[in-house]
């Protein structure tokens, strides 16, 4: 990967939160937070000139805001509309571009490292996904989503194809391509980790997991998957005709894997952000299932009628604040609901075919530019 | 509903159908005309207990559900309901051609806009057809005040009619009111996709899809008084049924080759939009559409201060965006409207043409000699309805939804050619 942009300030900041993410145990430290966040803020403040007059329409400047939770949050639908980088743009080395239709505009994070990328997004699979492998051991992934190769400006495909390189098995690999599951192939790799009982990790959207559904059901096949297998689903409905509940989705995932409910983790993130939250289940399966993501990342719950924090417990929009990404803006707010639990967080979301109360509610579909 | 009762409630009906069609047509008309001529009396027993329990029922605040029915139901008297039976079907009843209606209507309802319910329950006894319809889960209350009002002008009647509640996604009795031989079907076009794929090939299906409705304001109408009277005609299209009908405006294009003109015009319907949320407050905001405003704000703040020509104006309860270009953009409603600049009126049809399919009304105001033209243009790309501001949300009860008349597509129809 190429090195960070020659600022040497950024040079500095990206250091200081490597460090954070490589230390072998997790640390949660306020102080650190709050001293790198503002340091960051700064820089960005000074280095993105759209970001900047965005701050100053607010009122908002490094020497007014105080605390990392008063940094201004850049909307996500912004990353359509601008190019928010912190760095000259002759050094963006990456693109990485939102899900979405043709006729629909689509968000872009520029990247000149993928360095702090990478190091936020291994430890932090490994921790919510595989937290009982050994340390330097393989493990089978199966992945039902295009390779990196196929989809060079997908976030996602870029993640499994590190989480592959680093941690992967021998047998594990992409099971879709051309924009289709490859399900003899997928079939096969699971057949042989059945007979010889070893685990496999599933991972994909949740919308290729509903083609599996399909096929296996096409198919009347049913397997039972060695135990210790588990499935990771990052959502993915957005924009398509069919949705179904991810609670019927793993009912009918458990029955037709027997994978149980309790070894499937849903991911929470997406392309403007260079950290992941996870579902808490595996890693600590006695608590109640929450959203956790990494130290360098927190999430402030906003009232959307207010823009101040919700009362604990409250629905309100999730704003991240993610020191993972040095090279385009640290605090990113959403249009997902959401409400904190305990330490951490659970996505709000709408139940598919709910009925609205007006009848010009489609506009957002039928102006082909859904909401983001 | 259970489904046993389900069942029989349309096997009763089925049979009130069978009395309906041996009573002479014109008694029933006569009938529903009087229930008209109740609705649209704002001091009636059923509209005041409408406005009186529609806003808990719906989230829509008092205000606007008075000012709303006052609105809707200004042309939709029995004479006019009478008038909208004879232009669409006169003809054909004086002549050789039979019209009648079908043995069982089912029509799904949506939404929570009350004037629609009426006519939904009313058109299909106009032809003596019996109708059962499924309330919208978020208005179940209208149907049932409806249902009752032609019990109490038509005890016979009334029993032709029924009103029953079910989950959206209870499959079965879905597929049981699909059983009818003619279904109306009103919802996301998903959501009538899926019924149309259920329903049986024999029946007669109605479909209504979602609609949108948008406002043009020609460069007459963007400053001084005219851009001032626009901007409030405009400001109460946007705030009754806090902008959630088909017939809300979404956005507004501001028409002109001077740009100065859309930035005038915003400002003014922002203040317009303020002054009407005195009188007609914004009603209850589902926490996800709050979120989609706050969202939709905060994206053009930043547009805005990177240096589009965009400007934000926003109150508790509204929000104006300003916008650079013609190009549509997410419109999250609930008083959450865009002003878009389109040099001239080409340049407005332009950036229409996608939506040509999914319009229904849109409100001209400041085109002078040109507003008949420009709206033979709309009408052209598919509007079913071009109305000056501010008369958006009183359709008359003739307008041709979807491009289609009210009675016809419920009917059945036979020529009797024999000599005579």
């Amino acid at each position: 990967m190429t090195a960070a942009g020659p600022d040497p300030r950024r040079a500095d900041l990206d250091r200081a939160i490597l460090d954070w993410m490589r230390e072998p145990g997790w640390r949660h430290d306020d102080e650190r937070f709050e001293r790198l966040a503002l340091d960051l803020f700064t820089f960005q403040f000074e280095h993105c000139a759209p970001y900047r007059a965005f701050c100053r329409a607010r009122g908002e400047t490094p020497d007014s805001v105080q605390r990392w939770c008063d940094v201004p949050a850049v909307p996500t639908g912004a990353f359509k509309e601008l190019a928010l980088h912190s760095f000259p743009a002759e050094i963006c080395s990456t693109r990485f571009r939102t899900s979405g239709t043709s006729s629909a505009a689509r968000g872009t994070l520029h990247l000149d490292t993928l360095e702090l990328y990478e190091a936020s997004l291994l430890p932090t699979f490994r921790r919510h996904v595989l937290p009982d492998l050994a340390a330097g051991a393989p493990a089978t992934l199966r992945v039902l989503a295009p390779s990196p190769d196929e989809a060079r400006d997908s976030s996602l495909s870029h993640m499994f194809g590190v989480v592959l390189r680093e941690i992967g098995a021998d047998d594990s690999g992409f099971d879709v391509s051309a924009n289709t599951l490859q399900c003899d192939g997928l079939l096969a790799s699971l057949e042989a980790c059945a007979a010889v009982g070893r685990p496999v990790a599933l991972c994909g959207t949740a919308f290729a997991f509903v083609h599996l559904l399909d096929e296996l059901a096409d198919r009347r096949l049913r397997y039972v998957l060695p135990e210790g297998s588990r499935l990771m689903e990052c959502g993915g409905f957005k924009g398509r005709v069919r949705e179904i509940p991810r609670g019927e989705l793993y009912a009918r995932l458990e029955s037709a894997l027997e994978i149980p409910i309790e070894m499937m983790v849903n991911q929470y993130g997406m392309t403007e952000l260079g950290s992941q939250f996870y579902d808490s289940v595996l890693l600590q399966p006695d608590e109640l299932r929450r959203k956790l993501g990494p130290p360098w990342a927190r999430v402030v719950i906003v009232n959307p009628d207010t823009g101040r924090p919700a009362a604990p417990g409250d629905v309100g929009c999730l704003v991240i604040f993610d020191l993972a990404n040095t090279g385009s803006v640290f605090a990113v707010q959403t249009a997902d609901l959401g409400r904190a639990v305990e330490d951490g967080f659970e996505v709000i979301g709408r139940e598919p075919g709910a009925e609205e109360r007006g009848c010009s509610i489609a506009a957002d579909t039928m102006l082909g530019d859904p909401a983001p | 509903v259970s489904g046993s009762a389900l069942a029989s409630r349309l096997e009763e009906l089925r049979a009130a159908g069978v009395e309906l069609r041996e009573r002479p047509a014109r008694e029933t008309r006569e009938a529903l005309a009087a229930v008209f001529d109740a609705w649209s009396d704002a001091t009636s027993t059923w509209r005041r207990d409408l406005a009186a329990e529609l806003p808990a029922a719906t989230g829509f605040s008092a205000e606007v559900v008075s000012e709303g029915l006052r609105v809707g139901l200004e042309g939709w008297s029995g004479a006019h309901f009478l008038a909208l039976v004879e232009s669409e079907l006169g003809r054909d009843e004086t002549s050789a051609r039979r019209v009648s209606g079908f043995d069982l209507t089912a029509t799904f309802l949506a939404g929570s806009i009350p004037m629609p319910t009426l006519l939904a329950l009313a058109a299909p006894l106009a032809l003596r057809s019996p109708v059962v319809a499924k309330t919208a889960a978020r208005d179940p209350l209208t149907a049932h005040m409806v249902a009752r009002s032609i019990a109490h002008c038509d005890e016979r009647l009334g029993r032709c009619v029924a009103c029953v509640e079910f989950a959206h996604d209870d499959a079965a009795k879905s597929d049981a009111l699909l059983t009818a031989d003619c279904v109306i079907a009103t919802g996301s076009d998903a959501t009538v996709a899926a019924m149309a794929a259920r329903a049986r090939p024999s029946s007669r299906f109605v479909a209504y899809g979602h609609r949108l409705s948008l406002a043009a304001v020609g460069g007459d109408g963007l400053r001084g008084s005219a851009g001032a009277q626009a901007a409030r005609r405009l400001a109460h299209d946007v705030a009754l049924w806090d902008q959630l009908g088909c017939l809300s405006p979404v956005v507004v294009y501001a028409v002109g080759d001077d740009v100065t003109g859309a930035d005038a015009f915003a400002e003014e319907l922002a203040g317009a939009l303020a002054e009407i949320e005195e009188r007609l407050p914004r009603g209850f905001v589902a926490k996800a559409a709050a979120a989609q405003v706050f969202h939709e704000r905060a994206e053009a703040e930043l547009r805005a201060a990177a240096g589009a020509r965009v400007a934000v104006h926003s109150g508790a309860g509204w929000t104006v965006i300003r916008e650079d270009t013609p190009r549509v953009r997410p419109a999250p409603l609930h008083r959450f409207i865009r002003v878009l600049p389109a040099r001239d009126q080409d340049e407005f049809l332009d950036a229409l043409a996608p939506l040509g399919p999914h319009l229904a009304a849109v409100g001209l105001a400041g085109f002078g000699g040109d507003q008949w033209p420009l709206a033979e243009r709309l009408a052209a790309l598919g509007a079913s309805r071009v109305c000056p501001l501010g008369a958006m949300q009183g359709p008359p009860l003739a307008w041709r939804h979807d491009n289609r008349p009210v009675l016809v597509p419920l009917a059945r129809y036979a020529d009797l050619e024999l000599p005579s």
